[in-house]
């Protein structure tokens, strides 16, 4: 007894007591979701070391390779090969990097926008918080893919592209949570306390109010991501994403289609990462909302 | 509640203004306009001809309010592969899409409202589960996949329903429901949490004291509650439909608005891609604005500060 109070006390060991607590949370995470997270992060970040084949390498005399255990499977192409003869594992792998990158360029991008904008609204209020409220509504009143549709139209097809035209409409939805807690935590005591001693507004906004919203920042991130991930994937289907050769889900769907009949799984596949990415995400948000955060069950 | 109201249509004229501004600058940022409107092989004479109607000799303010102006009247141009005029094609499409959008609608309701409620009055059980299971695959299906994925059961492999196309009613079965899957999930969880705050009212520990049986007192005491939540969000979800529907219309070749969009992306048809986002966004913005304004007639608790 005495000797995990002095621990807890002892500034040197501190942070492994938080360490050893932050494990024993973690280790409660849903199993399955967090497995398949783990997975996707790996192929994004180590794919090219993983896939057997290079995804965008065209062998046309292998085309419509059916997957292994078909009859005429080979190892070789453990999901078999689309109409190029592109091998579908490979181009799967990379694909969670496309998928995975753009998301979290978009939530750095859009999220931290947003979170700025929501801190400053929440906090200032007033005339500065109607504004923004005001022109926060009209983004969210706007319907994404068209507006992705034509903006991609306009200044072309490339990665960059898809993560600009979908920041905004994230960080609106940032904003307007950001700015309803920070109303909440600007009430609280440390706020009022921090504001007599003179502490300046933005030292307020980072230091006091920002790690007041965090938990709620991280749950929504997770839960965007899924959502991103199904926007990103929609446009690429739509031929308005990513462009080829990247192999982005969306799109491999969409080469599919003409060939359902014949061979699906340059279908099936893309699809079902999409969905296991998705669904294991808004699981995991869901338990690291209740964890984290259980006020806001409605998030 | 006027003042609210005034306020609201305000703000939705607002919104409409900045798409349009937004679709200007980008008609006007692609290239030489003369070229965007006209079909890319045109000749000189057509893009001479053009930049005369759009005024682009004029300073860039004028052509903007002549844009405006066009807008105003309904005028949204004709389209460059096949010069129909643009408010024509969006006329004769939009039947199909809101067609589309209500059968889906209809689908939302009729598996959401049962599978909520039961899941609400019988907590935990197989049914319960059976709800959640198709609420979180409906919230994370990407809806062109699972669209393709009921094309191959339902039409491939069974041969029950038509692939693509509108036809006669069974033509709606497929895209409806693709549609209609990816907001059931939203609608599954409002019912059963909602018909969960109504099971817990003093009313409807009334109506069971009274003896009435198990079925009066959920079907006519606590599901009449429960509805209102979800009728406000059957209208929000009409606004979903529609981006949706971009997608879906284009995975069942559903002759709607949508379908047109993809296509002049396709084609470079600037004109008809213009037009869509216009009539979209406005319908868009619209609903919201029905939305809010029938919360304010229906529920005078809400104080409107602004």
């Amino acid at each position: 007894m005495a000797n995990t109070t002095m621990q807890v006390a002892s500034p040197g060991t501190a942070w492994l007591v938080r360490v050893r607590s932050s494990f024993s949370v973690a280790r409660r995470a849903p199993k399955i979701p967090a497995a398949v997270l783990l997975i996707l992060l790996i192929f994004a970040g180590f794919g090219q070391w993983i896939a057997p084949h290079s995804p965008v390498a065209v062998d046309m005399a292998n085309s419509f390779a059916p997957p292994v255990w078909h009859e005429e499977g080979s190892a070789n192409n453990l999901l078999g090969t689309d109409k190029l003869g592109r091998d579908i594992l490979s181009r799967l792998i990379r694909g969670a990097r496309v998928s995975l990158s753009l998301s979290l360029f978009v939530i750095a991008l859009g999220g931290g926008v947003g979170v700025a904008l929501g801190l400053i609204s929440g906090y200032a209020g007033g005339k500065v918080d109607a504004v923004m409220q005001r022109g926060i509504e009209v983004i969210l009143a706007m319907p994404t893919i068209l507006v992705a549709l034509v903006f991609v139209f306009a200044v072309g097809r490339s990665f960059e592209s898809v993560i600009l035209i979908l920041s905004p409409f994230l960080a609106a939805r940032f904003a307007r949570i950001v700015r309803g807690e920070t109303l909440s935590v600007r009430e609280r005591d440390f706020v009022a306390i921090a504001k007599v001693i003179g502490t300046p507004a933005w030292m307020i906004l980072l230091r006091h109010i920002l790690p007041n919203v965090f938990n709620t920042i991280i749950v929504l991130a997770t839960l965007e991501v899924g959502h991103l991930i199904l926007l990103e994937s929609s446009l690429s289907f739509l031929g308005v994403g990513v462009p080829p050769p990247q192999p982005a889900w969306g799109l491999m769907v969409a080469d599919g289609r003409e060939f359902l009949t014949s061979a699906y799984w340059i279908t099936l596949f893309p699809g079902l990462c999409i969905l296991a990415a998705v669904l294991s995400l808004n699981l995991f948000g869901d338990w690291l909302r209740d964890t984290l955060d259980p006020r806001r069950r409605q998030l | 509640m006027f003042k609210y109201i005034g306020f609201r249509i305000f703000q939705a004229l607002l919104g409409l203004w900045f798409i349009a501004t937004l679709v200007f600058i980008l008609s006007r940022s692609i290239g030489d306009p003369a070229e965007v409107f006209t079909a890319r092989n045109s000749g000189v004479d057509a893009r001479e001809i053009m930049a005369a109607k759009l005024g682009l000799d004029r300073p860039v303010h004028e052509q903007y309010l002549k844009f405006l102006g066009q807008l105003v009247r309904l005028d949204l141009g004709d389209s460059v592969s096949n010069g129909i005029p643009v408010t024509q094609i969006l006329v004769e499409r939009m039947p199909a899409t809101l067609t589309l959008g209500l059968v889906a609608l209809i689908f939302a309701l009729a598996l959401s409202l049962p599978l909520g409620v039961l899941g609400a009055v019988y907590r935990d059980s197989a049914i319960d589960w059976i709800a959640k299971v198709l609420a979180f695959l409906g919230q994370s299906m990407p809806p062109f996949w699972s669209g393709i994925m009921l094309i191959i059961l339902f039409a491939v492999v069974w041969e029950m329903l038509p692939p693509a196309g509108k036809g006669g009613w069974q033509s709606y079965i497929l895209p409806g429901f693709t549609l209609g899957w990816g907001v059931m999930a939203g609608m599954v969880r409002l019912v059963r949490s909602s018909m969960m705050d109504v099971l817990d009212s003093d009313y409807v520990a009334m109506a069971r004291a009274k003896g009435l049986p198990e079925a009066v007192v959920i079907g006519k005491h606590a599901l009449r509650n429960a509805l209102l939540p979800v009728l406000t969000y059957s209208s929000l979800v009409l606004g979903a439909f529609m981006n949706g529907s971009v997608v879906v219309e284009q995975v069942f070749a559903w002759p709607g608005i949508g379908t047109s969009a993809v296509q002049s992306v396709v084609r470079r048809d600037f004109p008809v891609i213009q037009g869509v986002v216009i009539v979209f966004g406005s319908f868009f913005i619209l609903i919201n604005l029905f939305v809010d304004i029938l919360y304010a007639v229906i529920d005078p608790r809400i104080k409107y500060t602004q």
